[in-house]
């Protein structure tokens, strides 16, 4: 966690899918445009790949928000692979609603073209959880 | 519905000469003076009971990875273990082809570490004797389906105490030919309704660490649940729970920590592991140490979880389990 004392800084874990999500990113650099630091992204060969345990792993590990982000529905390289994503992810969230942190967990769908739209999901959620991460410090 | 009366000593003498044949099996409760408990009969059928008022284990469990080479099997056993049984079929762990599995009505069962004295054997006296829900596991005063409703054939009792087969597959066809007289159409109500549905369950992360802070991390709860089957587990290694200077470098990224470390996470993702497949038979619960009350999370996340895909565990053979299928136009929303 930052030493920041003014100011607590929210760390993101996304897997990304490396045949849109993880392109769109690259090509967001080439674009110089900016999103924060504190993401962090893992590139997976797509985003079905991802089991929800990474996810909980990395939450339970000291993440503030997780994501995982995949082509369209319909446009997955692997023709069929998102809509499982779909399914355990719509459960995953249910499941940590139970908990009560059904924010910490998205799902993003973004296509190799969008690094603009990638740029806006991912700031968004990282402004959304630090602004609840230093509500939460002051009282 | 059409089924068959069953007359007193009919079913055991049925299953008798069904075991006469050297490749025949049947896996049901034995009742011994220690108690209630699973046996694979074969050859005759010693203190056969149909019905068992004790709960150690799942009978399901017994039958993971078992491909039957030729052996005809006929499963008696309470609807929650025909139900998991079920779902370890969808998921490739059980050949079905040669077993019959016909499902019992019950009327609740008591822990095994808890039970006290003797218990009726027989399905009257387990009725009267579970009139009083208290007396029966919180899991079972919860269950889902209570009703012999399910796997290929149920044995019911309807409200005057006959005892009625009734067949779902052809299978259950088959196993009913075995039986005497002639199929006839239920006339009296049976004793058991379906259950009615219970309140959403809703918990949060203080609640959930402290009824967890007893957990010793044993996995015995991995261990015996019968839908838990996966040979080369994710906590197998130490990926997921590390140790040594793996531990130490955990600790210096994310601070102190209470040891046994990893237990949210363990629990955490076994729940998702088990979410659409468990059954809520509390064979969990049963086999953890500490007592911690595993079913209340497990039966209460994955019902929610189920109910996501307007699925049931154990409902039916063909109903495939909603992580391995998906509809093109659904859940429209999911994303954020």
């Amino acid at each position: 966690m930052s030493e920041d004392k003014t100011e607590k800084k929210p760390e993101i874990v996304g897997f990304a899918c490396s045949f849109c999500t993880f392109k769109a990113s690259e090509m967001a650099g080439s674009l110089r445009l900016k999103y924060p630091d504190g993401v962090k992204l893992i590139q997976v060969p797509c985003s079905s790949r991802v089991d929800p345990a990474f996810l909980l792993k990395a939450i339970f590990e000291g993440a503030d928000g997780v994501f995982v982000a995949g082509c369209h529905p319909g446009d997955c390289h692997f023709i069929k692979g998102n809509f499982y994503t779909r399914r355990k992810m719509a459960a995953l969230k249910e499941m940590l609603d139970v908990f009560g942190m059904k924010d910490r967990a998205k799902l993003f769908w973004v296509s190799a073209a969008e690094a603009r739209r990638f740029v806006e999901k991912v700031t968004g959620m990282y402004n959304e959880i630090k602004e609840r991460k230093n509500a939460r410090k002051e009282n | 519905m059409r089924g068959k009366k069953i007359k007193d000593g009919n079913l055991e003498a049925v299953l008798s000469r069904f075991l006469e044949d050297d490749q025949h099996l049947v896996l049901g409760f034995e009742k011994t003076d220690k108690g209630i408990g699973h046996r694979i009969f074969k050859n005759s059928l010693d203190h056969f009971t149909l019905f068992n008022p004790e709960f150690s284990t799942n009978g399901a469990f017994y039958l993971r990875r078992l491909f039957s080479k030729g052996t005809d099997i006929i499963l008696l056993l309470r609807p929650c273990e025909i139900r998991a049984y079920t779902e370890l079929v969808k998921l490739t762990q059980i050949e079905r082809e040669k077993i019959t599995a016909v499902s019992i009505d019950c009327f609740g069962t008591v822990s095994s570490k808890e039970k006290t004295g003797d218990l009726p054997t027989d399905g009257e006296g387990i009725k009267d004797y579970f009139k009083d829900p208290s007396k029966m596991r919180w899991a079972c005063s919860v269950c889902r389906e209570r009703r012999g409703a399910v796997g290929d054939a149920g044995i019911r009792i309807d409200k005057s105490g006959v005892l009625w087969a009734l067949p779902y597959t052809e299978k259950g066809e088959s196993f009913l030919s075995l039986l005497e007289g002639e199929p006839e159409e239920t006339t009296t109500e049976m004793a058991l309704a379906p259950n009615e549905k219970i309140a959403q369950f809703e918990s949060d992360l203080k609640r959930f660490a402290e009824d967890f802070s007893k957990c010793i991390m044993c996995k015995n709860c991995r261990n015996m649940c019968p839908v838990c089957y996966c040979i080369d587990c994710v906590f197998n290694g130490d990926e997921y729970l590390p140790k040594g200077d793996a531990l130490l470098n955990k600790i210096f990224r994310t601070g102190s920590i209470a040891m046994p470390q990893g237990k949210e996470l363990f629990h955490f993702i076994r729940m998702y592991h088990v979410s659409q497949t468990c059954v809520g038979c509390g064979a969990c619960e049963e086999a953890c140490p500490e007592g911690i009350p595993l079913t209340k999370y497990f039966k209460g996340v994955s019902e929610r979880l189920q109910s996501v895909f307007s699925y049931m565990s154990g409902r039916s053979f063909d109903e495939s389990i909603p992580y391995v299928t998906f509809l093109e136009e659904e859940l429209k929303n999911a994303d954020d």
